[in-house]
């Protein structure tokens, strides 16, 4: 994984900082690729606009408009299958008891997507995100009305922005995995179940990418269940956290 | 991805640049200034504003009380703002929730307005569908100087209204407006920061509103 991913150095800065410089770089690197930005905030649909449209239309004249697209409440899950390409970025707000929220989090990793969820309050014990924007001290009720929340997003689109400036480290994101045998590896892959051919076989995908895998370990695979992959088999159901 | 206009003159600096960490170390120093500046800018803005807050939060606790509805507009970010005002007064973390509309919010409407009669119309023709004397109409114009706004401001005006206007800058034309009865101005040039100072100054006068009407009931 990239050097970066490492804690902040210390005394360099404060760790809340340090988060949002390294989800800005991983974002102004999706984007630099052709990423889209999915927003989803089902219990804070304001902010969830207003992330987007920071992004579509930006606030300083002659910055590049980026693809990002709030989706509003509904059937989030399915619509972010449906719109989103592997290699997309899926910006999360709300809480960490907000279902709606956790219930596409936790499918990203499969569908190939980068995460980021900024939220405020107890910090999420079910899915993570590969980016955790958190605000401390609050909860979210507040963090959401104090401009907290908003000041968050947009760090991350003034720092996307600044990231943009330095295109020499725009396509050094590093492939891992790429040597690494799979199968050798003590790794279970998560993957989302797309259609079950016959009580043994499913097509899934994971990562992005559209595979074939058995899952006669599983105990009634249905279209649409995360299960962990490892050498072509299912080896578990990853169960809806509640 | 292609080259900033200026990169061709530092052909070495930019395309060559490998040092992730210097980059990210940078990025993050950026943060953590700008995070304590937009602190420091809610803390100056609401102490500077405190006087007109009170007055603002107070008429408006009197209209409520008396029956009074909230009417919320902006552009963009700022119809953003309209709508989470709305939402603060309409389902609040404690207190009595309160009669708030976002005018920002019916696509009908909206597109209806801006095709037909204009743009610039979208948010007074609504004042003159919705609202009425003993009503409040709360704008946001990062600028101060939106037209749809500030004709809505016109509007409310005639009707006996209560007008707020939350911009940044120097107030723009909201500051000159003789129809916007409370001016609450975030005294930065950064629509970003300004935004974020503006939520800390609607929350603060969400809870004087919820304080007057409680204090109103005691009496």
């Amino acid at each position: 994984m990239m050097s970066t991913e490492a804690a902040a150095p210390e005394g360099a800065t404060d760790a809340a900082a340090w988060g949002l410089a390294l989800a800005s770089l991983a974002m102004a690197r999706r984007f630099a690729a052709g990423a889209t930005m999915w927003c989803v905030a089902p219990r804070w649909p304001a902010h969830g606009s207003h992330v987007a449209v920071e992004f579509v239309h930006p606030v300083i004249v002659g910055k590049r408009a980026l693809p990002a697209v709030h989706l509003e409440a509904g059937e989030l899950v399915g619509a972010v299958r449906l719109l989103s390409c592997p290699g997309d970025i899926l910006l999360a707000i709300g809480g960490s008891g907000d279902a709606a929220v956790e219930a596409v989090v936790r499918r990203c990793e499969a569908w190939g997507l980068t995460t980021v969820w900024i939220g405020a309050g107890p910090h999420p014990s079910g899915p993570g995100a590969d980016h955790l924007i958190w605000v401390d001290g609050v909860d979210m009720a507040r963090a959401a009305r104090s401009g907290e929340l908003v000041l968050r997003y947009h760090l991350l689109w003034e720092l996307t922005h600044v990231v943009f400036e330095h295109p020499g480290l725009l396509t050094t994101e590093q492939q891992c995995r790429d040597d690494v045998c799979i199968a050798c590896s003590d790794e279970g892959r998560l993957a989302e179940i797309t259609s079950v051919h016959d009580g043994n076989r499913a097509e899934v995908v994971a990562e992005g990418n559209v595979e074939t895998v058995d899952v006669s370990l599983v105990d009634q695979a249905r279209p649409g269940d995360l299960v962990l992959v490892h050498a072509g088999v299912a080896i578990t159901r990853v169960e809806e956290a509640r | 991805m292609s080259q900033e206009p200026t990169s061709f003159l530092y052909p070495f600096i930019d395309s060559e640049e490998r040092d992730e960490v210097a980059l990210v170390t940078d990025l993050s120093r950026s943060a953590a200034a700008k995070m304590a500046e937009s602190r420091q800018l809610g803390t100056v803005t609401i102490e500077r504003s405190l006087t007109e807050l009170q007055r603002a939060g107070q008429e408006m606790a009197e209209r409520f009380g008396l029956g009074g509805r909230l009417f919320a507009f902006g552009n963009g970010g700022s119809a953003t703002d309209a709508a989470g005002m709305v939402d603060l007064f309409l389902c609040p973390p404690s207190g009595v929730p309160l009669p708030a509309l976002a005018l920002v919010d019916d696509r009908a409407v909206l597109t209806a307005l801006a095709n037909d009669v204009g743009y610039e119309l979208v948010f007074s023709r609504q004042i003159i569908a919705h609202a009425r004397s003993g009503d409040i109409a709360v704008g946001f114009s990062t600028s101060g100087g939106s037209v749809n706004v500030l004709n809505a401001f016109d509007e409310a005006a005639k009707r006996g209204i209560l007008t707020l206007g939350f911009s940044g800058y120097e107030g723009g034309s909201m500051a000159t407006s003789s129809s916007v009865d409370h001016r609450l101005v975030v005294g930065s040039d950064s629509v970003h920061r300004i935004q974020e100072a503006q939520s800390a100054l609607v929350l603060e006068l969400w809870s004087i509103v919820q304080r007057g009407l409680r204090d109103g009931d005691g009496q």
